[in-house]
């Protein structure tokens, strides 16, 4: 029950993660472009953004599962 | 405070002077400092591109505006006029206030010693935040299902929309997340009566998982409170530095303060046609600065676009998108301009790229746009503007514009009959003309259509004959009278109303009148309030408001019944234009007999019948015809008759009731005719 219990709530906590991390992301991409950056890199500027996406997933579930707390509340 | 009140708070107190506070510390001086470059930044940007357009005075009756401007900004009144829209930003907006008013007082409850113990101030702001989370995620649900799962068509959506929505979910989530967590790893049992002062965050508490030491507990915190300002923090900087919907917080209030309050559908005069190099509008700084923040200040919500006959009956225009358009335009060629002297500027036009001749023309200038919009732009004037600069620039006119204007040039009337017959109509009535009678009490206006169109005569022929039976002395100009330069200014040929208008009021002006009466509502709006600007100042009236004040005076009765089911039309230039909605159905209700129904849209939503902005004499060739929209529109109501009071209205109902061959079900009537039939 505790292992579902830690598994469901690293679920949770990615979901969060997630969320930020590709608010964050898709705000910088949308941001270059509102600057001036010429609509012809969007291509690259979208190849960039998915890498550091998967790069801070990556990251995070490692880093979740390591670390989250084994202990029941 | 029991023991375990003050060992829960105690432990509280470690995680928000240690790990929150100096986080927030840490944000808010790098973000004040941040906050006050960006916002510096904001306002330098959009200022330098609005100062880009011509001067324009919006600092007048500034008490006004300031009423305006709360009772939209903060009481969203223009938003509530759609219930689901409505709520779902009230929910929003009074949401992050609440969020916003808790943080504030919390943040600086710990330096003045509120928090420990903590005072009834501390946990109402507490329960604030919390509460306003709550609205907010619920106005944001609600706008989800709208925009993604509803999906009415006038709503576009663009990348920016879901992330400020995600983005919002984001911040609100992780906010108690981390509140959360502050509640589980202080590592004693929680106060019961946090359950009210928290009511999210304890609940979230219940369920997180906390590790075995103080030291990593304070590491966990430490996470959570990044994760929740990093992202926080980064939306105020999104917000402020990049040009995305959100921005309508600052620039749509602005735009209500700076709104019109003149009467709605009066042009920007040109009044300095001899001196100018230039007419209308080509390109953006060719428009007034506030037009420009106009543009600016859309919330790209659609409601225009719904109301806009034109777009509603198929042809080619949406205000929605043609502002959203102009304000690409501007954000993409106004930097460029801003970049070189002014004298070396070469602006990209807009006629052909930003706007098509089409869209241009397929305006009724009903006004409905402007109606609805809840934030007080003005697309018409706009409108007027690009057709100006058509008409007096380039001489691009529809083939019918042209006759009106010739028609107006040379007989003074838009359908060019001779000027000698603007009186026929009147033959045997036994009006008086201004130049025989000297100074009778009213001028009746009776306008082109009244004079020349042969079903509005009869309706001139009425209005006489109620006159009459009033015992009201009045007088006509006869061949005097021109067009008041209501179409001329409609289709962009300002140069050819102001002659017009100019050689009307001379002419009133030599005969001494004070006060006109006006059978059209064109020619009422244009003599009541276009005019001042030259010099006319009259006092104007609409039979309507005449027969209205005469009926409740008891000056005239009317006693024969008309047992009839009748709906009323309500035209653009009397409705919208001058907010007469009741002296009409005053007059409908005097009538024995006659019995009311009204359309789905009446009053302020009231359907054009598509002859305003000139169209009264161009063609139809894209879409439906509007008129046969709004015919349609009188039948669904089972009414046998439709009444109006304008002339333009009369004409285009009984065409479309023609059109549609429902002549033995449906007639159209005037007001004063069915007066005159009732006296």
């Amino acid at each position: 029950m505790g292992t579902f219990f830690r598994a469901i709530a690293i679920l949770t906590e990615l979901a969060v993660l997630t969320t930020a991390v590709y608010v964050l992301l898709v705000g910088v991409k949308l941001a270059l472009f509102d600057f001036g950056l010429n609509h012809k890199y969007q291509g690259f500027i979208e190849f960039v953004v998915i890498i550091l996406g998967c790069l801070a997933l990556v990251f995070l579930v490692s880093h979740v599962i390591a670390f989250y707390p084994r202990v029941s509340p | 405070m029991d023991s375990s009140h003050q060992a829960f708070w105690a432990g509280q107190e470690t995680y928000i002077l240690r790990v929150f506070l100096p986080v927030i510390i840490g944000f808010l001086v790098l973000l004040m400092g941040l906050m006050v470059l960006f916002a510096l930044s904001f306002w330098w940007r959009h200022y330098r591109l609005w100062r880009l357009g011509k001067d324009e005075n919006r600092f007048d009756q500034v008490a006004t505006r300031l009423k305006g401007f709360f009772s939209v900004a903060l009481a969203n009144i223009t938003i509530w006029k759609e219930l689901y829209p409505g709520t779902m930003h009230f929910l929003i907006l009074w949401g992050t206030i609440v969020v916003f008013v808790g943080k504030i007082v919390r943040l600086f409850s710990f330096w003045v010693g509120l928090s420990l113990p903590p005072q009834d101030i501390f946990l109402y702001a507490s329960f604030a935040s919390e509460t306003g989370g709550v609205l907010v995620l619920m106005g944001g649900c609600m706008a989800v299902l709208r925009r993604y799962i509803i999906k009415p068509s006038r709503l576009s959506n663009k990348p920016e929309n879901s992330l400020i929505l995600l983005w919002g979910l984001a911040i609100l989530l992780t906010g108690y997340l981390t509140k959360g967590y502050r509640i589980a790893a202080v590592g004693v049992p929680i106060p019961s009566d946090w359950f009210l002062w928290a009511p999210v965050s304890y609940q979230v508490s219940r369920f997180i998982l906390i590790l075995p030491s103080e030291s990593l507990n304070e590491l966990l915190v430490w996470h959570r409170v990044l994760i929740h300002a990093l992202p926080a923090t980064l939306f105020f900087a999104y917000l402020i530095v990049c040009h995305s919907p959100i921005q309508h917080i600052f620039l749509s209030p602005l735009n209500v303060f700076f709104r019109s309050l003149k009467p709605r559908g009066v042009p920007n005069p040109m009044l300095d046609l001899e001196e100018a190099d230039t007419f209308g509008a080509n390109d953006v700084s060719q428009f007034t600065w506030k037009q420009l923040l106009d543009l600016e200040a859309c919330t790209n919500c659609g409601r225009c676009q719904d109301a806009c006959p034109a777009h509603v009956s198929g042809k080619p225009l949406s205000p929605r998108r043609m502002t959203q358009n102009l304000k690409e335009c501007l954000w993409r060629d106004g930097p460029k301009l801003l970049s070189v002297p002014p004298d070396q500027r070469q602006p990209e036009p807009l006629m052909g790229t930003t706007v098509s001749e089409d869209e241009l023309w397929a305006c009724t200038a009903c006004m409905a746009c402007e109606e609805v919009c809840p934030v007080s732009i003005q697309p018409l004037g706009r409108i007027m503007e690009l057709r100006r600069y058509l008409v007096l620039m380039v001489s691009k006119i529809p083939s019918e514009g042209k006759h009106i204007c010739k028609g107006l040039q040379h007989q003074g009337n838009p359908w060019g009959i001779s000027r000698g017959s603007r009186e026929e109509w009147a033959k045997n009535l036994g009006v008086k003309k201004l130049s025989e009678e000297a100074h009778p009490e009213v001028l009746f206006w009776v306008g082109c259509a009244g004079s020349f169109d042969d079903r509005n005569k009869k309706v001139a022929a009425s209005l006489v004959k109620i006159l009459q039976a009033s015992a009201i002395p009045f007088g006509i100009l006869g061949t005097e009278e021109s067009c008041c330069g209501d179409p001329a200014r409609r289709v962009g040929n300002e140069y050819l109303f102001q002659i017009l208008a100019k050689a009307n009021i001379e002419i009133l002006h030599r005969y001494g009148v004070k006060k006109i009466l006006t059978m059209c509502p064109h020619c009422f709006h244009t003599l009541k309030n276009e005019y001042p600007a030259f010099g006319g100042e009259f006092q104007v009236l609409h039979y309507t408001q005449f027969l209205a004040e005469i009926l409740s005076q008891g000056k005239l009765r009317l006693s024969k019944p008309i047992n009839k089911l009748i709906t009323y039309h309500d035209s653009c230039y009397l409705g919208r234009g001058n907010e007469i909605y009741e002296a009409p159905r005053k007059i409908l209700h005097s009538i024995p007999g006659l019995k009311l129904v009204e359309m789905d849209r009446h009053r302020n939503r009231s359907f054009c019948c598509g002859a305003g902005g000139g169209r009264m004499w161009m063609e139809e060739r894209i879409g439906r015809r509007i008129n046969q929209m709004r015919t349609d529109q009188a039948i669904q109501t089972k009414a046998e008759w439709v009444g109006t009071a304008c002339p333009y209205c009369l004409t285009m109902l009984g065409d479309g009731i023609k059109e549609l061959n429902q002549e033995e079900r449906m007639a159209a009537f005037d007001l004063s005719e069915l007066v005159e039939r009732s006296i």
